[in-house]
């Protein structure tokens, strides 16, 4: 029985993670940065669609869009506030730009965290299910929103797949991500493309969030750990590979819902790191990684 | 004299790709050699391999006698040998003397305070470098010249048996290079074996006992200036052998003015890559810019596509592009193909050329695509193949045959036949009169092998150090600037 | 030279900063003590950052190995004070070991991963074993440095200013200069002769060194050692902060910017949850528009 409930659990969030990691593993492939923010745009997502659901009166659905419409916008004002202002900035020089923007995401995403804390406090939120009710899956007793959060999670998977390979955007993306200076050959404006980079990483990491929110609650305390995990998991897939990402989303997924489910859950992130640091040593690239 | 620098069967891979294959040199002490080739002959791999920056697979490097291959860097440098990097770097919060100082301290963890001697011996080297005036002064303040000067300085601090320099001339202005040029003929004077690498045989000509020519990672030939120039292979890389005639359509008198070049200038830094030039392109003309490798060509063409910033005007069909976005330029119709290709090679032949058609109407971009996969049939065969796999001659048609996507007015391409087969070039000259025959697309060439360059063009430009030096139609160019030119 | 003048202002400056508890309040003093051991985490990690080229995102990985090992040694085995402080800072090396190995072989994001992943791994080791280690809530300890804030003041001082003056006066030393050159740009390090990656661990063990006995010496000022006050990200972030405002590069300006860090701290607290918000937006405004922080920008104002 706890085998069938470890498999279901795991696999919903696996697949959540998995969401978020390839917005991270996107950002990075496409616009060079690892953004340490990356847990606040999540949480923000689930506290934006909780309290548009319950205090704003949106409903469930209205506060689930609302949500993911957060993440969007605060994933391109971290773009265009802290992000392309450090990347174009004539006064840090061009070896140190990565390790500012590391640093200026570290620091924004600190203060994203404490605004929503001391806008919200730091007390667990609950982001209300689209659907309430609970289901039978062979024999366990599952939340309908938890079947919900895996297909949304590869409904969403899905469409960026169709969109990465079969649409014209899609393959300006894929292009950037492998080499911008020939867009520019090609007429582009890298500018613009970034922003829109941005805006689908804010969509997916706003669609994890909420989806995190509505499963398994989140405060503003989660900020940290949530980007260490999508970290995490883009390490182990290898930094830059979307299907290495997913790999690693239910490798971590898995890996966390296991130790939670047989030792103390405070402990949950215990062998995850470990796995990380076998990784680092071992095969720093991940695996899947091309660098 | 004895050989200081012994180099023999030196072989270096990096994958699949033979860098240096086989390679010897020797040098004695007192003596001055110049090794000369193209991009990609392999030149500053051997002197990264000499210096211990990069392991060899096979061979020997003797430092007066000491085998050193193998060994890291700093070991090798203790033993001996200096070394002038291209693009240096001192310490910014340092002065000129603290620079030099520290490339006279020992490899010591306990050392907290520098020996006696070091502070007197650091201005000696500064004087003799001539940079005695500004040795309290900080590196951020001091022209490109004396920068160069401090390279050489922290070289030759511990009095190496061996000096290498990498691109000695590069940036500097003539004056600047004679005084440079008398400043390593005094380390030969002092019985240093020096080693210089460059592209031009002009700028070493003058100043080596030898000069010894590579290409694609081998030895060719060695000699005296005079005769390496006239070794056939030699001439067949650089000038690309015999200079012929293609077909040209009909020049009319008077041509409308597309693209005007004027007083253009470009630093990279301090460094001076492009000095008050002008130029003019004619609608439908095809103008040739030839030059060696680092004349300027490359950052010319990026200063007209706005890839790097530049002073001076402009103009494409009457309009100053001063202000626009290089995604701009593009679009407006001057398209490029640079040295590098930039392809995306994990991207198939076809996804690339859409991509350049991505901003046309979907039945244009089609029809065009047919158009190309015509003109350029290997092309065809590899649609589905992925960019990186295609040989590099496929890969350069594929380059050209994207940015004909963009239906460009001005086509600019850089080097297009580096690195590229004879049989490989006769396809691209003939798709180029192709393209001049059936289109009234106006081009604009920069090259090294002037063979290609010239058949296809109806005035040439001649570069060197970022300055033109010749202007004028081809046939007059062997007996005017040929000779020169090398 | 810089050398000469610079010295007898800093030893005067800390004659100076002696004479506070004359007149000062005890809050005050008790701000500055704290302020003086977060300097020499500051320090430390400006030495292997600003000279040795190497961005450690968690220091207090260092730190929180010297303080716990300190702290565990004299709980359990009430070790007298100066052995639990000297073994806090071999154990820190041997840390600064463990870090320096994948430093030499990964670049960029991948070495920060590790130092960020060496802070969680601690963290949740510390917690998981909290029978050994008390957990979040940390462990008592029975012997303190002192018990007024006076002498706990001048401490604190001491230590730093001996502290401040070694890292400095490496800094400036010819071992200081070839640890920029390693940092800067390491294959001309090499080709001049030097050793970079002997140099590096060099760079790291000092660093280590610095952060264990100055985390070890924190805890016995505090009376008990816990995650929070030596492991926790926060803690880290916060010296990076330090030292990114002083300004990189220049080792006094961390300890500047620590003791500033630390009086702002205080001063914002009674806006309560928003006083972290208001020091890392500083922060963050501070690295995109003075990216030499304050000694940075007063340094560069004089040579110009």
């Amino acid at each position: 029985m706890k085998f069938l409930q470890i498999l279901v659990d795991g696999f919903a969030i696996s697949s959540l993670y998995g969401v978020g990691a390839i917005g991270f593993t996107l950002i990075f492939g496409v616009s060079g940065v690892l953004n340490l923010s990356h847990g606040s745009i999540m949480v923000a997502a689930a506290i934006g669609a909780w309290a548009m659901a319950g205090d704003l009166g949106f409903g469930a659905v209205g506060g689930a869009a609302g949500g993911v419409a957060v993440g969007v916008a605060l994933a391109l004002i971290t773009y265009t506030l802290v992000v392309r202002p450090i990347q174009t900035s004539s006064r840090i020089a061009r070896e140190e730009k990565e390790i500012f923007v590391l640093t200026g995401t570290l620091l924004w995403g600190i203060m994203v965290q404490e605004a929503l804390a001391y806008l919200f406090t730091s007390n667990p939120k609950t982001v209300r299910p689209l659907i309430a009710g609970v289901v039978d899956i062979f024999g366990v007793r599952t939340p309908t929103q938890e079947i919900l959060t895996a297909l949304i999670s590869w409904a969403a998977i899905g469409l960026l797949w169709l969109l990465v390979n079969r649409t014209k955007a899609g393959k300006v993306l894929l292009a950037a991500s492998i080499n911008p200076r020939g867009l520019t050959l090609l007429g582009f404006e890298l500018p613009t493309i970034y922003f829109w980079v941005w805006a689908l990483y804010g969509l997916l990491a706003g669609v994890a969030g909420v989806l995190l929110g509505s499963f398994l609650g989140v405060s503003s305390d989660n900020v940290g750990q949530l980007t260490a995990s999508a970290f995490s998991i883009v390490v182990l897939g290898g930094l830059g590979s979307v299907t290495g990402s997913l790999i690693g989303a239910y490798v971590v997924g898995y890996l966390e819902t296991i130790t939670a489910y047989s030792g103390a859950p405070s402990i949950r992130t215990v062998p995850v790191l470990l796995l990380l640091v076998l990784v680092v040593y071992i095969r720093p690239q991940g695996l899947m990684g091309r660098r | 004299m004895t050989n200081l620098l012994e180099v023999t069967g030196l072989t270096k891979r990096f994958g699949g790709l033979v860098a240096v294959k086989d390679m010897h040199l020797t040098i004695q002490g007192g003596e001055i050699l110049g090794l000369i080739g193209p991009n990609g002959s392999g030149k500053s791999t051997v002197m990264k391999l000499i210096m211990g920056i990069e392991r060899p697979n096979a061979g020997s490097v003797k430092i007066d006698g000491e085998e050193v291959a193998g060994l890291p860097s700093h070991q090798i440098a203790r033993k001996g040998v200096g070394i002038v990097f291209q693009h240096s770097r001192p310490l910014h919060r340092q002065t000129v003397l603290e620079n030099i100082k520290l490339a006279l301290l020992p490899d010591s963890l306990l050392q907290l305070f520098a020996a006696a001697h070091v502070e007197e011996r650091a201005h000696e080297i500064a004087r003799r470098v001539r940079l005695d005036h500004v040795v309290n002064r900080l590196p951020g303040t001091l022209p490109f010249a004396d920068l160069r000067r401090l390279e050489l300085a922290r070289a030759i601090a511990r009095n190496p048996k061996v000096v290498l320099v990498d691109e000695p001339f590069a940036g500097l202005t003539a004056p600047e290079v004679a005084d440079f040029s008398n400043l390593i003929a005094s380390f030969r004077e002092e019985g240093h074996a020096v080693l210089l690498v460059d592209h031009n045989v002009k700028g070493v000509a003058n100043l080596s006992d030898r000069i010894l020519a590579m290409y694609l990672g081998e030895f060719i030939t060695q000699g005296s200036a005079e005769d390496v120039m006239r070794n056939e292979t030699v001439r067949r890389v650089y000038l690309g052998g015999a200079i012929g005639h293609a077909a040209r359509p009909e020049a009319p008198e008077v041509r409308d003015e597309l693209l005007r070049v004027e007083n253009v200038s470009v630093f990279y830094g301090k460094a001076q890559a492009l000095d008050d030039v002008s130029l003019h392109v004619g609608k439908g003309e095809f103008v040739s810019v030839v030059g060696l490798n680092g004349a300027g060509k490359t950052t010319l063409f990026n200063a007209i596509s706005a890839l790097v910033p530049s002073t001076g005007v402009v103009a494409f069909d009457g309009a100053d592009l001063d202000g626009k976005t290089a995604g701009q330029i593009a679009r407006g119709g001057i398209v490029q193909c640079p040295e590098s290709r930039e392809l995306f090679g994990e991207m198939s032949v076809r996804e690339n050329l859409d991509l350049g058609g991505h901003h046309l109407p979907t039945e244009e971009a089609h029809q065009r695509l047919e158009w190309l996969l015509d003109l350029f049939p290997i092309l065809k065969t590899r649609a589905g193949q992925d960019a990186r796999t295609l040989s590099g001659g496929e890969q350069q048609m594929l380059t050209i045959a994207r940015a004909l996507m963009m239906k460009p007015r001005l086509l600019i391409l850089d080097e297009p036949t580096l690195g590229l087969a004879p049989v490989i070039l006769e396809q691209l000259s003939k798709a180029l009169e192709t393209l001049r025959q059936t289109t009234d697309i106006t081009v604009l060439l920069g090259e090294q092998n002037v063979t290609f360059a010239l058949p296809h063009a109806d005035r040439v430009y001649v570069l060197e150090h970022g300055r033109f030096v010749w202007e004028g139609p081809p046939d007059r160019f062997a007996t005017e600037a040929g000779a020169q030119f090398l | 030279m810089l050398k000469s003048k610079t010295f007898p202002s800093l030893v005067g400056i800390l004659l100076l900063l002696a004479l506070l508890p004359f007149g000062v309040s005890g809050y005050i003093l008790g701000l500055l003590t704290l302020g003086y051991y977060t300097a020499v985490f500051a320090m430390s990690w400006d030495l292997l950052f600003g000279f040795a080229g190497e961005v450690n995102f968690g220091p207090s990985f260092l730190i929180g190995v010297g303080a716990y090992t300190a702290g565990l040694l004299n709980h359990y085995y009430t070790w007298p004070i100066w052995a639990c402080v000297i073994s806090g800072g071999a154990m820190s090396i041997i840390a600064g070991l463990l870090l320096a190995v994948p430093a030499l072989r990964l670049k960029g994001p991948y070495f920060g991963l590790v130092t960020l992943v060496a802070v969680l791994m601690l963290q949740n080791f510390i917690v998981l074993f909290a029978g050994i280690t008390g957990g979040e809530i940390g462990l008592d300890l029975p012997d303190v440095l002192a018990v007024d804030d006076g002498s706990n003041y001048w401490i604190a001082l001491a230590f730093m200013g001996v502290s401040g003056l070694i890292l400095f006066g490496l800094s400036r030393s010819a071992v200081g200069l070839i640890l920029q050159a390693s940092g800067q740009d390491a294959v001309q390090a090499g080709a001049l002769g030097f050793n970079v990656t002997k140099h590096k661990l060099a760079a790291f063990c000092i660093s280590a060194l610095f952060s264990g006995l100055s985390g070890a010496m924190l805890i016995f000022y505090e009376g008990t050692v816990s995650v929070g006050t030596v492991v926790d990200i926060a803690v880290g972030v916060q010296v990076i902060i330090a030292a990114v405002l002083g300004g990189r590069r220049t080792i006094l300006g961390a300890a500047l910017g620590a003791v500033f860090l630390i009086g702002m701290g205080e001063m914002l607290r009674p806006l309560g949850e928003a006083s972290t918000f208001v020091v890392s937006a500083i922060a963050l405004v501070t690295i995109m528009f003075v990216p030499g922080g304050f000694l940075g920008a007063l340094l560069h104002g004089e040579k110009r």
